[in-house]
């Protein structure tokens, strides 16, 4: 089993769960985040008009909001959830986010107490 | 490739943060937690609170660099008090860029 964790634009999270729903991966985790990448916060990233002095400093924002998605696949499947996040979320602007693929050990359904693979399911 | 989650005092995160990007660590994701430790919370006085507010920092690294940026997280997060928060290193084994595909950080 791997876990994905994904950060992406928050505006992208309804068609990202469409088509994770669509693909057969309906359970997933979502959070709220602030983050930055290499370019340390980039001014232009958030829909929303920014005061004059925000665009002036060094980088712009300290934080861009972004939304982090956490799913739990099976090892085969790692590569069509990827794809599909990227696919879904790429506009090839700065700020796309990222995708992490970790492993993850065990997995156990606490309702039924179904472990691995049937707990995932 | 190592996921650093390094959960910190509120207070403290910015320090953090900064400490990070002044060593060229400028990429990372934060978020606000609750929680609590060994402790089982804290007492003042007559009032009990069971789950702290902490900032759980997040970046992911190449493997040569997580005892740096565990010293630094130590150095700038430090107080001496209970309650100073957890580093804590997974491993991870692929990174994707959204916006190229590419593969890596």
């Amino acid at each position: 089993m791997k876990e994905i964790v994904a950060i992406i634009r928050p505006n992208k999270m309804t068609r990202t769960k469409e088509v994770l729903a669509a693909l057969g991966f309906p359970a997933l985790t979502a959070c709220k985040v602030l983050g930055r990448g290499k370019q340390k916060g980039l001014a232009g990233e958030v829909s929303f008009p920014l005061g004059p002095e925000l665009v002036q400093e060094e980088g712009g924002m300290r934080y861009v909001p972004k939304r982090l998605v956490s799913l739990v696949v099976e090892d085969e499947d790692v590569p069509l959830v990827v794809g599909a996040i990227t696919k879904v979320n790429r506009t090839g602007a700065i700020g796309d986010g990222r995708v992490f693929v970790c492993p993850v050990e065990e997995a156990v359904r606490i309702r039924t107490q179904e472990q691995g693979t049937a707990a995932i399911m | 490739m190592k996921m650093i989650r390094a959960i910190v005092r509120p207070e403290k995160a910015e320090d953090v943060v900064d400490a990070l990007a002044a060593a060229g660590y400028v990429a990372l994701t934060k978020m606000d937690v609750v929680g609590r430790g060994k402790q089982k919370g804290i007492q003042v006085g007559s009032i009990y609170y069971d789950e702290l507010p902490k900032v759980l920092l997040m970046l992911v690294t190449e493997d040569e660099n997580v005892a740096e940026i565990v010293e630094i997280i130590n150095r700038a997060a430090y107080t001496g008090n209970f309650g100073d928060g957890k580093i804590f290193v997974s491993p991870v084994e692929e990174a994707y860029t959204i916006r190229t595909g590419s593969r890596g950080l």
